[in-house]
Protein backbone atom coordinates (compact mmCIF):
# COMPACT_ATOMS: atom_id res chain seq x y z
CA UNK A 1 0.00 0.00 0.00
CA UNK A 2 1.67 3.18 -0.89
CA UNK A 3 1.19 5.82 1.68
CA UNK A 4 0.86 9.54 0.34
CA UNK A 5 2.04 11.63 2.87
CA UNK A 6 1.18 14.52 1.23
CA UNK A 7 -2.76 13.85 0.92
CA UNK A 8 -2.61 12.85 4.54
CA UNK A 9 -1.30 16.27 5.98
CA UNK A 10 1.49 14.72 7.55
CA UNK A 11 3.76 15.94 4.93
CA UNK A 12 6.31 18.74 6.82
CA UNK A 13 7.48 21.67 5.08
CA UNK A 14 10.77 23.27 5.69
CA UNK A 15 10.69 26.76 7.07
CA UNK A 16 13.73 27.40 8.38
CA UNK A 17 16.63 25.41 8.26
CA UNK A 18 18.78 23.45 11.38
CA UNK A 19 22.04 22.42 10.54
CA UNK A 20 23.49 24.94 7.92
CA UNK A 21 26.41 25.87 6.20
CA UNK A 22 27.79 29.61 5.01
CA UNK A 23 28.90 31.48 2.07
CA UNK A 24 30.27 30.31 -0.94
CA UNK A 25 32.39 32.08 -2.76
CA UNK A 26 33.03 31.44 -6.94
CA UNK A 27 34.99 33.13 -9.05
CA UNK A 28 36.51 32.40 -13.02
CA UNK A 29 40.21 32.71 -13.43
CA UNK A 30 42.03 32.32 -16.57
CA UNK A 31 42.36 28.63 -16.42
CA UNK A 32 39.10 27.70 -14.98
CA UNK A 33 37.16 28.33 -12.19
CA UNK A 34 37.52 27.98 -8.42
CA UNK A 35 35.19 27.77 -5.59
CA UNK A 36 35.71 28.70 -1.73
CA UNK A 37 33.80 27.38 0.98
CA UNK A 38 34.41 27.41 5.08
CA UNK A 39 34.79 23.79 6.85
CA UNK A 40 31.69 24.99 9.21
CA UNK A 41 28.14 23.94 9.58
CA UNK A 42 26.22 25.54 12.43
CA UNK A 43 23.25 24.66 15.16
CA UNK A 44 21.93 27.88 14.67
CA UNK A 45 24.39 29.83 16.19
CA UNK A 46 26.43 26.95 17.93
CA UNK A 47 29.49 26.38 15.85
CA UNK A 48 29.06 22.83 15.72
CA UNK A 49 30.72 20.62 13.18
CA UNK A 50 34.17 22.43 12.29
CA UNK A 51 35.60 19.77 10.08
CA UNK A 52 32.93 19.44 7.00
CA UNK A 53 33.79 19.50 3.29
CA UNK A 54 31.21 21.18 1.64
CA UNK A 55 32.53 20.89 -1.84
CA UNK A 56 31.37 18.02 -3.69
CA UNK A 57 32.73 16.23 -7.00
CA UNK A 58 29.65 15.58 -9.15
CA UNK A 59 31.69 14.83 -11.97
CA UNK A 60 35.08 14.78 -13.87
CA UNK A 61 35.01 18.21 -14.82
CA UNK A 62 31.73 19.68 -12.76
CA UNK A 63 31.99 20.28 -8.66
CA UNK A 64 28.72 22.03 -6.58
CA UNK A 65 28.99 24.05 -2.88
CA UNK A 66 26.18 25.79 -1.50
CA UNK A 67 25.00 27.45 1.48
CA UNK A 68 22.16 26.79 3.65
CA UNK A 69 20.43 23.64 5.27
CA UNK A 70 23.43 20.87 5.17
CA UNK A 71 20.70 18.09 4.83
CA UNK A 72 19.93 19.52 1.41
CA UNK A 73 23.15 19.64 0.51
CA UNK A 74 23.83 16.32 0.75
CA UNK A 75 20.87 15.22 -0.79
CA UNK A 76 21.84 17.49 -3.95
CA UNK A 77 25.07 15.37 -4.07
CA UNK A 78 23.08 12.32 -4.43
CA UNK A 79 20.75 13.42 -7.04
CA UNK A 80 23.29 14.82 -8.91
CA UNK A 81 25.56 11.87 -8.54
CA UNK A 82 22.64 9.60 -9.72
CA UNK A 83 22.44 11.71 -13.10
CA UNK A 84 26.04 11.05 -13.30
CA UNK A 85 25.56 7.31 -13.63
CA UNK A 86 22.75 7.32 -16.00
CA UNK A 87 25.88 6.83 -18.42
CA UNK A 88 26.48 4.54 -16.60
CA UNK A 89 23.00 2.59 -17.68
CA UNK A 90 22.96 3.62 -21.09
CA UNK A 91 26.61 3.05 -22.13
CA UNK A 92 27.32 5.65 -24.52
CA UNK A 93 29.69 7.79 -22.30
CA UNK A 94 27.71 10.76 -22.90
CA UNK A 95 28.26 12.90 -19.58
CA UNK A 96 26.15 16.04 -18.49
CA UNK A 97 28.08 19.24 -18.79
CA UNK A 98 28.14 21.17 -16.12
CA UNK A 99 25.33 23.77 -17.29
CA UNK A 100 22.96 20.62 -17.72
CA UNK A 101 23.22 20.53 -13.98
CA UNK A 102 22.55 23.85 -13.33
CA UNK A 103 19.37 23.52 -14.98
CA UNK A 104 18.76 19.93 -13.77
CA UNK A 105 18.85 21.71 -9.89
CA UNK A 106 16.93 24.96 -11.64
CA UNK A 107 14.08 22.40 -12.33
CA UNK A 108 14.51 20.47 -9.34
CA UNK A 109 14.53 23.50 -7.10
CA UNK A 110 11.75 25.03 -8.70
CA UNK A 111 9.34 22.27 -8.66
CA UNK A 112 10.47 21.93 -4.66
CA UNK A 113 9.59 25.80 -4.43
CA UNK A 114 6.14 25.24 -5.93
CA UNK A 115 4.91 22.96 -3.22
CA UNK A 116 6.32 25.13 -0.79
CA UNK A 117 8.71 22.87 0.23
CA UNK A 118 12.33 24.36 -0.90
CA UNK A 119 15.72 23.26 -1.30
CA UNK A 120 16.10 25.56 1.65
CA UNK A 121 19.98 26.46 0.02
CA UNK A 122 21.85 28.82 -2.30
CA UNK A 123 23.53 26.25 -4.73
CA UNK A 124 26.90 27.08 -6.46
CA UNK A 125 27.81 24.64 -9.65
CA UNK A 126 31.41 24.88 -11.22
CA UNK A 127 32.88 23.02 -14.16
CA UNK A 128 34.87 23.69 -17.51
CA UNK A 129 33.62 21.68 -20.59
CA UNK A 130 34.90 21.79 -24.01
CA UNK A 131 37.34 24.72 -22.99
CA UNK A 132 34.72 27.19 -21.55
CA UNK A 133 34.28 27.65 -18.04
CA UNK A 134 30.93 27.59 -16.38
CA UNK A 135 29.44 28.97 -12.98
CA UNK A 136 25.65 28.80 -12.25
CA UNK A 137 24.00 30.22 -9.55
CA UNK A 138 20.41 28.56 -8.29
CA UNK A 139 19.06 29.84 -6.01
CA UNK A 140 16.35 28.84 -3.05
CA UNK A 141 13.32 29.50 -5.37
CA UNK A 142 15.13 27.67 -8.63
CA UNK A 143 16.11 31.48 -10.58
CA UNK A 144 19.29 30.11 -12.99
CA UNK A 145 22.09 32.51 -13.20
CA UNK A 146 25.48 32.11 -14.90
CA UNK A 147 28.07 34.39 -14.20
CA UNK A 148 31.65 35.15 -13.79
CA UNK A 149 31.99 35.54 -9.83
CA UNK A 150 29.30 34.04 -7.71
CA UNK A 151 29.11 34.75 -3.41
CA UNK A 152 25.99 33.40 -1.66
CA UNK A 153 24.76 34.37 1.56
CA UNK A 154 26.81 37.28 3.57
CA UNK A 155 29.71 37.32 1.44
CA UNK A 156 27.05 39.22 -1.47
CA UNK A 157 27.20 41.73 1.29
CA UNK A 158 30.50 41.87 2.27
CA UNK A 159 32.82 40.91 -0.33
CA UNK A 160 31.82 41.65 -3.57
CA UNK A 161 33.85 44.99 -3.02
CA UNK A 162 36.82 43.28 -2.50
CA UNK A 163 36.69 40.90 -5.58
CA UNK A 164 35.54 44.29 -7.74
CA UNK A 165 38.35 45.87 -6.71
CA UNK A 166 41.25 42.69 -6.73
CA UNK A 167 39.95 40.40 -9.23
CA UNK A 168 39.24 40.21 -13.11
CA UNK A 169 38.00 37.07 -14.68
CA UNK A 170 41.59 36.10 -16.41
CA UNK A 171 43.51 36.49 -13.57
CA UNK A 172 45.88 33.56 -12.61
CA UNK A 173 44.93 30.68 -10.21
CA UNK A 174 46.78 32.27 -7.01
CA UNK A 175 45.60 35.58 -7.36
CA UNK A 176 41.89 34.20 -7.31
CA UNK A 177 43.08 31.93 -4.23
CA UNK A 178 44.58 35.21 -2.95
CA UNK A 179 40.85 37.30 -3.05
CA UNK A 180 39.03 34.08 -1.87
CA UNK A 181 41.27 33.75 1.00
CA UNK A 182 40.79 37.51 1.64
CA UNK A 183 37.27 37.68 1.61
CA UNK A 184 37.40 34.76 4.08
CA UNK A 185 39.26 36.82 6.06
CA UNK A 186 36.60 39.62 6.32
CA UNK A 187 33.73 37.13 6.38
CA UNK A 188 35.46 35.62 9.86
CA UNK A 189 35.59 39.25 11.27
CA UNK A 190 32.11 40.14 10.30
CA UNK A 191 30.06 36.99 9.62
CA UNK A 192 28.90 35.49 13.43
CA UNK A 193 28.28 32.05 11.58
CA UNK A 194 32.18 31.85 9.78
CA UNK A 195 34.87 30.13 10.50
CA UNK A 196 38.58 30.55 10.06
CA UNK A 197 39.07 27.31 8.32
CA UNK A 198 38.60 27.23 4.69
CA UNK A 199 38.60 25.12 1.62
CA UNK A 200 39.71 25.18 -2.32
CA UNK A 201 38.36 23.34 -4.96
CA UNK A 202 39.53 24.50 -8.77
CA UNK A 203 38.12 22.88 -11.88
CA UNK A 204 40.33 23.44 -14.67
CA UNK A 205 41.19 21.50 -17.92
CA UNK A 206 42.89 18.63 -16.19
CA UNK A 207 39.38 17.64 -14.13
CA UNK A 208 38.31 19.07 -10.59
CA UNK A 209 40.62 19.25 -8.08
CA UNK A 210 39.70 19.53 -4.13
CA UNK A 211 42.40 21.17 -1.66
CA UNK A 212 42.57 20.53 1.85
CA UNK A 213 41.10 22.66 4.04
CA UNK A 214 43.62 25.61 5.19
CA UNK A 215 43.54 28.50 7.80
CA UNK A 216 43.09 32.38 6.80
CA UNK A 217 45.19 34.52 8.28
CA UNK A 218 44.13 36.53 11.52
CA UNK A 219 45.74 38.76 13.71
CA UNK A 220 44.38 39.11 16.72
CA UNK A 221 47.23 40.82 19.22
CA UNK A 222 46.35 44.24 18.33
CA UNK A 223 47.24 46.74 21.07
CA UNK A 224 43.54 47.86 20.98
CA UNK A 225 42.14 43.95 22.38
CA UNK A 226 45.73 43.98 24.52
CA UNK A 227 44.59 47.42 26.33
CA UNK A 228 40.53 46.76 25.67
CA UNK A 229 39.98 50.15 24.68
CA UNK A 230 36.55 49.23 23.63
CA UNK A 231 35.40 48.01 26.62
CA UNK A 232 36.40 51.15 29.21
CA UNK A 233 33.26 52.53 30.85
CA UNK A 234 31.72 55.62 29.94
CA UNK A 235 30.95 58.17 32.30
CA UNK A 236 29.23 61.45 31.75
CA UNK B 1 8.28 -26.51 -40.42
CA UNK B 2 4.59 -26.11 -39.49
CA UNK B 3 4.60 -22.30 -38.38
CA UNK B 4 1.19 -21.80 -37.83
CA UNK B 5 1.52 -23.51 -34.23
CA UNK B 6 4.09 -21.25 -33.22
CA UNK B 7 2.95 -18.11 -34.78
CA UNK B 8 -0.15 -16.95 -32.85
CA UNK B 9 1.30 -14.88 -30.37
CA UNK B 10 4.54 -13.03 -29.12
CA UNK B 11 4.58 -15.22 -25.94
CA UNK B 12 5.59 -18.50 -28.22
CA UNK B 13 8.94 -20.05 -29.27
CA UNK B 14 9.28 -21.75 -31.87
CA UNK B 15 11.26 -25.03 -31.77
CA UNK B 16 14.35 -23.55 -33.81
CA UNK B 17 14.23 -20.47 -30.95
CA UNK B 18 12.07 -18.27 -33.38
CA UNK B 19 9.44 -15.44 -32.68
CA UNK B 20 7.38 -15.57 -35.88
CA UNK B 21 5.31 -12.25 -34.69
CA UNK B 22 8.24 -10.40 -34.20
CA UNK B 23 9.75 -11.71 -37.51
CA UNK B 24 6.23 -11.08 -39.56
CA UNK B 25 6.63 -7.34 -38.02
CA UNK B 26 10.10 -7.22 -39.73
CA UNK B 27 8.20 -8.20 -42.57
CA UNK B 28 5.84 -4.88 -42.64
CA UNK B 29 8.90 -2.94 -42.62
CA UNK B 30 10.08 -4.65 -46.03
CA UNK B 31 7.41 -3.71 -47.63
CA UNK B 32 7.36 0.23 -47.15
CA UNK B 33 8.96 2.08 -49.47
CA UNK B 34 12.70 3.05 -49.42
CA UNK B 35 14.14 4.91 -47.29
CA UNK B 36 17.63 5.52 -46.89
CA UNK B 37 20.83 7.55 -44.79
CA UNK B 38 24.19 8.25 -45.13
CA UNK B 39 26.98 10.27 -43.18
CA UNK B 40 30.08 12.01 -43.34
CA UNK B 41 32.10 13.49 -40.41
CA UNK B 42 29.96 16.79 -40.37
CA UNK B 43 26.96 15.69 -42.05
CA UNK B 44 23.94 13.35 -42.47
CA UNK B 45 21.51 12.97 -44.86
CA UNK B 46 18.01 11.09 -45.28
CA UNK B 47 16.24 10.13 -48.48
CA UNK B 48 13.00 8.12 -49.14
CA UNK B 49 10.83 7.72 -51.92
CA UNK B 50 7.33 8.81 -50.98
CA UNK B 51 4.10 6.81 -52.37
CA UNK B 52 1.25 8.17 -53.84
CA UNK B 53 -1.63 5.91 -52.85
CA UNK B 54 -3.61 7.17 -56.17
CA UNK B 55 -3.36 10.09 -58.85
CA UNK B 56 -6.06 12.11 -56.20
CA UNK B 57 -3.69 12.16 -53.22
CA UNK B 58 -0.97 13.37 -52.02
CA UNK B 59 2.39 11.69 -51.54
CA UNK B 60 2.66 10.06 -48.34
CA UNK B 61 6.00 11.98 -45.89
CA UNK B 62 8.29 9.77 -44.49
CA UNK B 63 10.83 11.61 -42.44
CA UNK B 64 9.82 13.48 -39.14
CA UNK B 65 11.46 16.08 -37.19
CA UNK B 66 12.33 15.02 -33.76
CA UNK B 67 14.31 17.61 -32.69
CA UNK B 68 16.75 20.47 -33.85
CA UNK B 69 19.28 17.97 -33.72
CA UNK B 70 17.16 14.96 -34.88
CA UNK B 71 15.11 13.40 -37.17
CA UNK B 72 13.78 9.75 -38.15
CA UNK B 73 12.64 8.55 -41.90
CA UNK B 74 10.57 5.66 -41.51
CA UNK B 75 9.40 2.18 -43.23
CA UNK B 76 6.61 0.63 -42.77
CA UNK B 77 2.93 1.08 -41.11
CA UNK B 78 3.30 5.06 -40.79
CA UNK B 79 0.23 4.95 -37.80
CA UNK B 80 3.11 2.94 -35.85
CA UNK B 81 5.69 5.56 -36.71
CA UNK B 82 3.55 8.62 -35.48
CA UNK B 83 3.51 7.08 -32.29
CA UNK B 84 7.33 6.39 -32.05
CA UNK B 85 7.71 9.70 -33.29
CA UNK B 86 5.49 11.81 -31.04
CA UNK B 87 7.08 9.62 -28.59
CA UNK B 88 10.39 10.76 -29.09
CA UNK B 89 9.37 14.72 -29.61
CA UNK B 90 8.34 14.39 -25.82
CA UNK B 91 11.47 12.90 -24.50
CA UNK B 92 13.37 15.17 -26.44
CA UNK B 93 11.15 18.09 -25.28
CA UNK B 94 11.31 17.00 -21.35
CA UNK B 95 15.32 16.77 -21.80
CA UNK B 96 15.71 20.32 -22.96
CA UNK B 97 13.54 20.99 -20.68
CA UNK B 98 15.20 19.62 -17.77
CA UNK B 99 18.98 20.26 -19.02
CA UNK B 100 18.64 23.11 -21.33
CA UNK B 101 20.38 20.96 -24.04
CA UNK B 102 19.90 18.26 -26.60
CA UNK B 103 18.94 15.03 -26.18
CA UNK B 104 21.77 12.65 -26.59
CA UNK B 105 21.33 10.11 -30.02
CA UNK B 106 21.96 6.93 -28.64
CA UNK B 107 20.08 7.45 -25.84
CA UNK B 108 16.82 8.14 -27.19
CA UNK B 109 17.41 5.17 -29.63
CA UNK B 110 18.05 3.57 -26.70
CA UNK B 111 14.96 4.15 -25.48
CA UNK B 112 12.67 3.42 -28.67
CA UNK B 113 15.01 0.10 -28.51
CA UNK B 114 13.55 -0.79 -24.99
CA UNK B 115 10.15 0.57 -25.88
CA UNK B 116 9.80 -1.87 -28.64
CA UNK B 117 10.94 -4.70 -26.67
CA UNK B 118 8.46 -4.53 -24.39
CA UNK B 119 5.85 -5.36 -26.73
CA UNK B 120 7.45 -8.39 -27.98
CA UNK B 121 7.31 -10.33 -24.65
CA UNK B 122 3.17 -9.84 -23.82
CA UNK B 123 0.68 -11.71 -24.76
CA UNK B 124 -1.62 -8.85 -25.72
CA UNK B 125 0.26 -6.80 -27.46
CA UNK B 126 1.81 -6.69 -30.76
CA UNK B 127 5.18 -5.52 -31.82
CA UNK B 128 5.26 -1.83 -33.85
CA UNK B 129 5.48 -2.52 -37.70
CA UNK B 130 7.63 0.08 -38.88
CA UNK B 131 11.59 0.74 -38.77
CA UNK B 132 13.51 3.19 -38.05
CA UNK B 133 16.42 5.68 -39.57
CA UNK B 134 17.29 8.13 -36.92
CA UNK B 135 19.82 10.28 -37.82
CA UNK B 136 21.04 12.98 -34.88
CA UNK B 137 24.05 15.18 -34.25
CA UNK B 138 25.05 15.36 -30.62
CA UNK B 139 28.30 15.65 -28.45
CA UNK B 140 29.54 12.29 -29.35
CA UNK B 141 29.27 13.14 -32.92
CA UNK B 142 27.53 12.56 -36.19
CA UNK B 143 24.83 9.34 -35.68
CA UNK B 144 22.70 7.09 -38.03
CA UNK B 145 20.48 4.30 -36.19
CA UNK B 146 18.40 1.72 -37.51
CA UNK B 147 15.76 0.75 -35.38
CA UNK B 148 13.72 -2.66 -35.78
CA UNK B 149 10.44 -3.96 -34.15
CA UNK B 150 12.37 -6.64 -32.87
CA UNK B 151 13.72 -4.39 -30.24
CA UNK B 152 17.52 -4.53 -31.46
CA UNK B 153 19.24 -1.30 -32.84
CA UNK B 154 22.08 -0.68 -34.74
CA UNK B 155 24.39 2.06 -35.79
CA UNK B 156 25.65 2.83 -39.53
CA UNK B 157 27.70 4.30 -41.57
CA UNK B 158 24.90 4.21 -44.34
CA UNK B 159 21.79 1.93 -44.50
CA UNK B 160 18.64 1.69 -46.69
CA UNK B 161 15.30 -0.01 -45.43
CA UNK B 162 12.25 -1.22 -47.17
CA UNK B 163 11.53 -2.63 -50.05
CA UNK B 164 14.14 -3.05 -52.91
CA UNK B 165 16.35 -1.25 -50.87
CA UNK B 166 19.01 -4.38 -51.11
CA UNK B 167 19.53 -2.36 -54.37
CA UNK B 168 20.66 0.95 -52.50
CA UNK B 169 23.05 -0.93 -49.94
CA UNK B 170 24.79 -2.55 -53.02
CA UNK B 171 25.35 1.14 -54.00
CA UNK B 172 26.62 1.57 -50.60
CA UNK B 173 28.73 -1.25 -50.14
CA UNK B 174 30.88 0.05 -53.28
CA UNK B 175 31.45 3.75 -52.22
CA UNK B 176 30.64 3.97 -48.35
CA UNK B 177 34.66 4.36 -48.10
CA UNK B 178 34.37 8.09 -49.64
CA UNK B 179 31.26 9.00 -47.65
CA UNK B 180 33.23 10.12 -44.59
CA UNK B 181 35.01 12.92 -46.21
CA UNK B 182 32.41 13.94 -48.58
CA UNK B 183 30.87 17.33 -48.49
CA UNK B 184 27.00 18.29 -48.10
CA UNK B 185 25.90 18.19 -51.80
CA UNK B 186 28.43 14.91 -52.51
CA UNK B 187 26.23 12.94 -50.20
CA UNK B 188 22.81 14.56 -51.21
CA UNK B 189 23.84 12.87 -54.56
CA UNK B 190 25.25 9.74 -53.48
CA UNK B 191 21.51 9.54 -51.34
CA UNK B 192 19.94 10.22 -54.59
CA UNK B 193 21.96 7.90 -56.57
CA UNK B 194 21.49 4.92 -54.31
CA UNK B 195 17.87 5.81 -54.65
CA UNK B 196 17.50 5.98 -58.35
CA UNK B 197 18.93 2.23 -58.37
CA UNK B 198 16.02 0.98 -56.44
CA UNK B 199 13.13 2.74 -58.47
CA UNK B 200 10.99 0.39 -60.46
CA UNK B 201 12.08 0.79 -64.45
CA UNK B 202 9.25 2.79 -65.40
CA UNK B 203 9.34 4.67 -62.51
CA UNK B 204 11.41 8.01 -62.41
CA UNK B 205 12.78 10.28 -59.58
CA UNK B 206 11.29 13.75 -59.33
CA UNK B 207 10.57 16.89 -56.24
CA UNK B 208 7.36 15.68 -55.63
CA UNK B 209 8.29 12.07 -55.06
CA UNK B 210 11.56 11.90 -52.88
CA UNK B 211 12.26 13.58 -49.90
CA UNK B 212 15.42 14.77 -48.87
CA UNK B 213 16.21 15.89 -45.00
CA UNK B 214 20.07 17.26 -44.19
CA UNK B 215 21.28 17.51 -40.50
CA UNK B 216 24.79 18.57 -39.71
CA UNK B 217 26.63 20.27 -37.01
CA UNK B 218 25.86 23.46 -37.65
CA UNK B 219 22.79 23.17 -39.51
CA UNK B 220 19.54 22.25 -37.78
CA UNK B 221 17.50 19.36 -39.46
CA UNK B 222 15.65 21.09 -43.30
CA UNK B 223 14.14 19.52 -46.04
CA UNK B 224 15.02 21.09 -49.22
CA UNK B 225 12.67 22.50 -50.89
CA UNK B 226 11.02 21.29 -54.44
CA UNK B 227 13.12 23.90 -56.76
CA UNK B 228 16.08 22.56 -54.26
CA UNK B 229 15.32 19.02 -55.07
CA UNK B 230 14.93 19.86 -58.92
CA UNK B 231 18.67 21.26 -59.07
CA UNK B 232 20.10 17.88 -57.25
CA UNK B 233 17.96 15.36 -59.47
CA UNK B 234 19.82 17.38 -62.38
CA UNK B 235 22.98 17.56 -60.65
CA UNK B 236 22.22 13.34 -60.70
CA UNK B 237 22.91 12.65 -64.74
CA UNK B 238 26.51 14.66 -64.32
CA UNK B 239 27.34 13.18 -60.83
CA UNK B 240 30.09 10.31 -60.93
CA UNK B 241 31.87 8.66 -57.80
CA UNK B 242 35.01 7.96 -59.17
CA UNK B 243 35.58 12.04 -59.82
CA UNK B 244 35.30 11.99 -56.00
CA UNK B 245 38.03 9.80 -55.87
CA UNK B 246 39.74 11.37 -58.53
CA UNK B 247 39.57 15.01 -56.32
CA UNK B 248 41.40 12.97 -53.17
Amino acid sequence: MIFNSEISGQQQHTTSPVVTGGSVIALVYNGGVIVGTDTLCSYGSMATFKNVQKIAQISKNTIYASSGEFSDFQQVVKELAKIDRSALQYDDGVHPSPKDYGNFLARLSYKKRCKINPLYLQNVIAGFHNGERYLGLVDIYGTYLESNFITTGFASYFCKAIIANYWNENCTLDQAKQVIRECFKVLFCRDCRAHDVIQLAYVDAQGAHIEEPERVETKWDFNGFKSRANEKLHTQ
Amino acid sequence: MLKHLYDTDCVTWSPQGKLFQVEYAMEAVKQGSICLGLKSNENVVLCSLKRQPSELAGYQEKQFKIDDHMAIAIAGLTADARVLCKYMRTECLEYKYTYESHHPVGRLVFKVAEKSQHKTQSGAKRPYGVGLLVAGIDPNGVHLFETCPSGNYYEYKCQAIGSRSQAARTYFESWFHLFEKSTLEQLILHGLSAIKKAIMEDEELNEKNVEVGILGKNLKFTHLNAQELKDYITKLDTFSPNSQIQQE
